[in-house]
């Protein structure tokens, strides 16, 4: 079931001098099954479109729609509750959210929330946390004695023990350790393979977008600039570069490579494989 | 809760707004006293007519005002309630099996109804029009000749800046938390009893750890660019008192005055 945003605006404060449009007729769809990226400088809307994903913020105008629900301006969709199950969401900063006692109790008290039993969603839970690289030595511990990076993960764990069918992510690795970064990113992008889900992730870091994201949306001014694959996006440097945004390093050091006379190919994209072409090349010329 | 207005600073440029914060705080008091002094009718009047002068003054909507006093308006109808059971004095109005009304209770809750209607008209004026920091640059001045006799003038002034600073914060706070929540399957408005407790316990024990955090956090960042409570301290804005403020001042004052002379020749 695609998720499609049909001319959705969403203003903040309507009728106040603080009025804000943070989405300006929106026309957007993601693909099932895909890992997108959405991406886009502070204020361009990204996490105001994030939330009308499971119904947090209503649009202003125009239909949202998500799981066969149609989301429109002013109406609650019916099984809002369900649709929150299907649509796990994690804020940006999840880790504010943790409140239990325990590690363990606070992961499943999201599953227990959409009806599950208490045996089931301990399993759930344990499972979560795990994945997150949290183990046994947690569960009983309270998350406020937790460290910074592993409450994240407890807070993330939080979200993936309600299994939900489309995981969608408000700058999930911001301020881990390059370590706590790359294993986060793994695991999403393992949900996306192996388990199927739907990724959507908000995220300034474009060399987490170049190796894990398939699709990528651009927002500029609350508005959809872009919708293209990662391959395309990244294929030619100048169309980030017309949006202002950085290329990933490894796109970068290729295109001075190019201007300095060396040949390198389009599909290059990881350290290992142009270091072998530059090698070849500077070999040849002996 | 983004729809609170009770206390919010409304960025406009009307001459209100322009005022030195003292001379609005004074004249603030002195329009509250004036508010409680007796002076019937007519007095009233006439307050009503300088606080709705104000609000025109400083182009604030009405509709602000009116979105400032809904929160009273449950108070205003158990007021009410209660004087129209408790008080017996003039003539039966209407008559309710055991009960009756009587214009005396009428009467009564009327002044209080019109009473407060004053007193929000004219402190939504203050806090609309000014800076909260403004706001506490006026109150330390005020309160410095206090100072001399032991009142931490300077101390009172920042924590009223830093209570005021987080206010923004904390309910910005609340709805992040609640939006975090409720992605977790949290129904912050229905549900059985012990769902909502569990659901409000969700809420307020990460409100209140976070609160803590940035107390903490700011306490360091202000230690750590050298602030000593008590050390005497110049000041990036200096406030200057000119013309207007002065009439503003003095205006409120001899309204006072008339108030009270109005009081004291009434029957």
């Amino acid at each position: 079931m695609p998720i499609a945003f049909d001319k959705v605006s969403h203003i903040y404060s309507a009728g106040t001098p603080y009025e804000f449009k943070a989405l300006d007729d929106v026309d957007l769809e993601f693909s099932e099954g895909k890992m997108t990226a959405v991406i886009g400088q502070t204020g361009s809307g990204k996490s105001t479109l994030v939330q009308h994903l499971n119904a947090l913020l209503l649009p202003s105008s125009g239909t949202v729609r998500v799981m066969d629900r149609e989301i429109t301006a002013g109406t609650a969709p019916k099984g809002l509750k369900k649709l929150r199950g299907e649509v796990g969401l994690i804020f940006q900063f999840p880790e504010y959210q943790l409140f239990e006692e325990t590690v363990l109790k606070d992961v499943s008290f999201g599953p227990k929330n959409f009806g599950v039993s208490e045996e089931e969603a301990q399993k759930r839970a344990k499972e979560a946390l795990r994945l997150c690289g949290l183990d046994e030595q947690y569960d009983e511990r309270s998350p406020l004695e937790l460290s910074g990076g592993q409450k994240r993960r407890a807070a993330i764990a939080g979200i993936l023990a309600m299994d939900p069918q489309v995981l969608v992510l408000d700058e999930p690795t911001a301020g881990l350790d390059p370590r706590g970064t790359e294993e986060m990113m793994k695991l999403f992008r393992t949900l996306n393979t192996k388990r199927g889900k739907t990724v959507i992730i908000v995220t300034h870091d474009m060399e987490q977008v170049f190796v894990y994201c398939d699709e990528v949306v651009v927002m500029a001014d609350g508005k959809a600039a872009a919708h293209m694959s990662a391959r395309d996006f990244f294929a030619d440097s100048s169309i980030c570069r017309s949006m202002n945004i950085l290329p990933p390093a490894i796109i970068r050091t290729c295109d001075a490579l190019r201007e300095a006379g060396f040949d390198i190919p389009k599909e290059i994209n990881t350290t290992s494989a142009l270091a072998k072409c530059i090698a070849r090349q500077v070999k040849r010329h002996g | 809760m983004g729809n609170f207005v009770l206390g919010k600073y409304i960025p406009l440029n009307s001459p209100v707004h322009r005022l030195d914060p003292r001379a609005k705080i004074i004249a603030m008091l002195a329009f509250l006293i004036a508010v409680f002094i007796p002076a019937g009718w007519i007095g009233y009047a006439v307050l009503f007519v300088i606080a709705a002068g104000t609000i025109l003054l400083s182009r604030l909507s009405f509709g602000f005002i009116w979105k400032s006093m809904k929160p009273m308006i449950v108070m205003m109808i158990f007021l009410f309630l209660m004087n129209c059971l408790m008080i017996r004095t003039g003539e039966v109005l209407v008559t309710l099996g055991k009960f009756s009304v009587y214009t005396g209770a009428v009467a009564q809750t009327l002044y209080i109804v019109v009473r407060l209607l004053l007193m929000i008209m004219i402190t939504t004026c203050l806090t609309a029009t000014t800076k909260p920091l403004d706001m506490t640059l006026g109150i330390e001045d005020l309160l410095m000749p206090a100072s001399k006799i032991g009142v931490p003038a300077h101390e009172i002034a920042m924590l009223i800046s830093i209570a005021l600073r987080f206010i923004p914060d904390l309910i910005e706070e609340t709805m992040r938390i609640m939006k975090a929540q409720e992605s977790r399957g949290v129904d912050m408005k229905e549900g059985r009893f012990s769902e909502k407790i569990a659901a409000i316990l969700s809420l307020i024990v990460p409100l209140f750890v976070s609160a803590f955090q940035r107390a903490d956090d700011l306490a360091n960042a202000m230690e750590a660019r050298g602030y000593a409570p008590g050390e005497k301290r110049t000041r990036y804005k200096v406030l200057h008192m000119r013309a207007a403020d002065w009439l503003t001042v003095v205006g409120a004052n001899a309204v006072l005055a008339g108030v009270i002379v109005l009081a004291r020749i009434l029957p």
